[in-house]
């Protein structure tokens, strides 16, 4: 059970797929403008991670080496889809707002990415860990992209304005805003990180 | 297929919707790739092609087999594949041709299949290009067109990142926001910049 | 690191003065376009630029002291960072938006590169375009100069790209800066002095701001709104922020490139992007976004227009 909880919890932090790995960034800066939106993709790919990295695990000795890549896309597209239906059918409101970035979730790096570097190689319940680990760490990570982006960008979270009389900064809620937010994140958390060396 | 839809294309595609500064398509090569000028221009080349390429193909692909048949769903697994298989084949073809050129694109080449660029420009066309399973007028050659475009605004922001990273390469940077962080902010600039060409109207 | 700030290409030639006198010359220059702004809007104007210069300066002192660099506060450039900014602002700007600005030029658009010398960016117009973006209500509420009450008003351009028509402003009121504007740029006048005085010096280079300015006039003249050669060149000349940008934004040694060759590519790149964003994009004023779009080119124009080293030859391998 422990080696379970840590394979959850280094997703997380310390292999936190978008600040550490800087995986998955296309999606991420894109759907970042409000809070709700970050949660939904998180959600989203969350779902996809966990079916792909459990199936993938499963049919690993099944697959041959060669063509293991397209395999791997089959699985995974086929979970998007799964997923993109089911959002269409009964949030369709985020369906809308997430856009093309739905499909584009066969293509995030971080789904592609542990296929290829743990489901493969790891136990059927280890890659259910490490994927539930991974898309929670990605999901934390777009909210407090997106808390950030939609506070000054327009003054509230989750549509709830917080202070009043506050001038929202519209850039954060464009693209140079989301690409500014995660280049200061990123410097900030190597800032943290030199400290504590 | 009027010449002032196929200029909002170019403009739209190259610089207000920037394929990386503003869609965030292609963001993980841009990253990675921008550090040096020539595998940056090399990796555009090559993105170009297979955008182009591909749009051709998912077009048909989507015009006729997938619409005649209802199977718009199926829409993002036929298309990844398409694009998994095509890049595939153009490194089977790059490697018989010219094996120079191979060793020279290196791992750069297999990862244009997870390029969101191409995926995203095969989706944005049939988006874009077709109302309730009918195609537009000069869907075929605007969705090419835009395929072509997608890939040269690609080219002009690695072009010019990689330009501006290796003359930062001489400079004192702050440890901090070496690399990473400062290509990030570098971005957000240029992308702010490329804002001046919004509500472009010819 | 600091005296080898004034980058160009070989042969060198040193005349002795340090970067910290030419940045304080640039500020000198910069005074009669600022006392016109005064002289047109009021106290609001001296306002704004004291904020702007207090801001810029207080950022780059705190980030240096932060980083462990030193305090270099006191070689003129983010006074002039923080004036140009301000010269970028409308008169009715609220008194945040200089200091915000300011922090953001200073902060993102230069000291994040490693100060001064490293930076990309004209920094004054990172914030420019970084407060455009952001807030375009107050940097771009406009008002009529020397009028005591704030008469709201467009400028020149604005009006010209809502299709009004602006028959009562003629060419000597742009040429002396009678018109709606930002604060420091409606001077043409009072500019063109600062700039003389530092083309005489030689701290600047004819050849970006002519190139540019006159790019500009035959663009607009040729794309003209009744068919070509038909476009009002030197109204377009004299509007806007062009002068201002031509002559001590895009002349930054640090943002633009090194030979000639590159410095005239520069000038004609700004000028076509300017003309074509404010002919047909949906601001009426580009000379910000050009400029930058030009700064971010220039490590590439570098690239390309390199001169051939002094002394070197070229060899041939035989293969």
């Amino acid at each position: 059970m422990r080696k379970y909880i840590s394979e959850f919890l280094k997703g997380i932090i310390r292999e936190n797929p978008t600040f550490v790995l800087a995986l998955g960034l296309c999606p991420t800066l894109a759907v970042s403008v409000t809070v709700s939106n970050g949660i939904g993709m998180g959600i989203a790919a969350t779902a996809v991670l966990l079916g792909s990295n459990v199936i993938i695990a499963l049919i690993k000795d099944m697959i041959p080496d060669k063509i293991r890549i397209p395999c791997y896309i089959v699985v995974i597209a086929t979970f998007v889809t799964i997923t993109e239906l089911l959002m269409k059918a009964y949030s369709p409101a985020l369906n809308r707002a997430l856009g093309i970035y739905v499909p584009l979730i066969v293509v995030n790096c971080i789904v592609l990415g542990r296929a290829e570097a743990y489901a493969c190689k790891n136990s059927v319940v280890n890659s259910f860990f490490d994927g539930l680990g991974m898309g929670v760490g990605f999901t934390l990570a777009l909210i407090l992209i997106s808390a950030i982006r939609e506070f000054f960008g327009s003054g509230k979270i989750l549509g709830l304005t917080l202070i009043k009389g506050f001038e929202p900064a519209f850039v954060m809620a464009m693209p140079p805003g989301a690409l500014l937010v995660i280049g200061l994140l990123l410097g900030f958390f190597n800032v943290i990180k030199g400290r504590k060396a | 297929m009027s010449a002032a839809q196929l200029l909002t294309i170019f403009i739209s595609a190259v610089f207000i919707y920037n394929v990386i500064l503003s869609r965030f398509l292609g963001l993980c090569s841009f990253i990675a790739i921008s550090k040096e000028t020539r595998p940056a221009l090399a990796m555009s080349l090559a993105v170009m092609f297979v955008t182009t390429m591909s749009s051709i193909i998912t077009w048909l692909i989507y015009r006729f087999l997938l619409i005649p048949f209802g199977l718009e769903y199926l829409r993002t697994i036929s298309f990844i594949l398409v694009i998994a298989t095509f890049v595939q084949l153009v490194e089977m073809v790059i490697r018989k041709i010219s094996p120079a050129l191979y060793r020279f694109f290196g791992i750069y080449l297999p990862l244009i299949t997870v390029n969101c660029a191409v995926l995203g420009v095969a989706v944005l066309n049939s988006d874009m290009f077709f109302l309730k399973g009918k195609a537009l007028a000069g869907s075929f050659y605007y969705s090419t067109f835009q395929g072509v475009c997608v890939g040269l605004g690609y080219t002009l922001a690695m072009l010019l990142m990689s330009g501006i990273r290796e003359r930062l390469d001489y400079c004192d940077v702050p440890k901090a926001v070496k690399e990473f962080p400062l290509a990030f902010i570098i971005a957000a600039i240029m992308s702010m910049s490329f804002m001046g060409f919004n509500g472009f109207k010819f | 690191m600091k005296n080898n700030l004034i980058v160009s290409v070989s042969p060198h030639l040193h005349k002795g003065e340090s970067v910290r006198m030419i940045m304080w010359m640039v500020v000198l220059s910069l005074v009669p376009a600022g006392a016109a702004g005064v002289f047109f809007f009021g106290m609001d104007a001296l306002w704004l630029m004291a904020l702007g210069v207090l801001s810029a300066v207080a950022t780059e002192a705190v980030l240096q002291k932060a980083a462990g660099r030193k305090i270099s506060i006191l070689d003129g450039s983010a006074v002039i960072t923080g004036l140009l900014l301000a010269f970028n602002l409308p008169p009715k700007a609220p008194f945040w938006i200089p200091i915000v600005g300011s922090v953001f030029a200073v902060a993102i658009g230069k000291q994040i590169f490693g100060g001064l010398g490293q930076n990309i960016f004209n920094p004054a117009l990172v914030g420019r375009v970084f407060l455009m973006a952001s807030w375009p209500k107050y940097m771009t509420a406009f008002t009529r100069p020397m009028s005591y009450d704030a008469v709201t008003s467009a400028t020149p351009l604005a009006m010209l790209k809502g299709g009004g028509y602006l028959a009562h402003t003629s060419y000597l009121d742009l040429f002396l800066g009678k018109r709606g504007g930002c604060i420091g740029e409606v001077s043409a006048a009072a500019l063109l002095v600062g700039a003389l005085f530092l083309l005489m010096r030689g701290y600047i280079f004819w050849q970006i701001p002519v190139i540019y300015v006159l790019t500009v006039g035959v663009f607009t003249c040729i794309f003209g709104p009744q068919g070509y050669f038909s476009g009002d060149w030197l109204f377009h000349i004299l509007s806007g922020g062009l002068i201002l940008g031509a002559f001590f934004m895009a002349t930054d040694y640090v943002t633009s490139p090194l030979t000639r060759k590159g410095q005239v590519l520069f000038g004609v790149g700004c000028g076509v992007l300017t003309s074509v964003i404010r002919l047909w994009g949906g601001y009426p004023e580009g000379v910000s976004y050009a400029i930058l779009m030009m700064n971010a080119a220039t490590p590439i124009i570098d690239r390309y227009t390199k001169n051939r080293v002094y002394g070197s030859l070229k060899l041939k391998v035989k293969s």
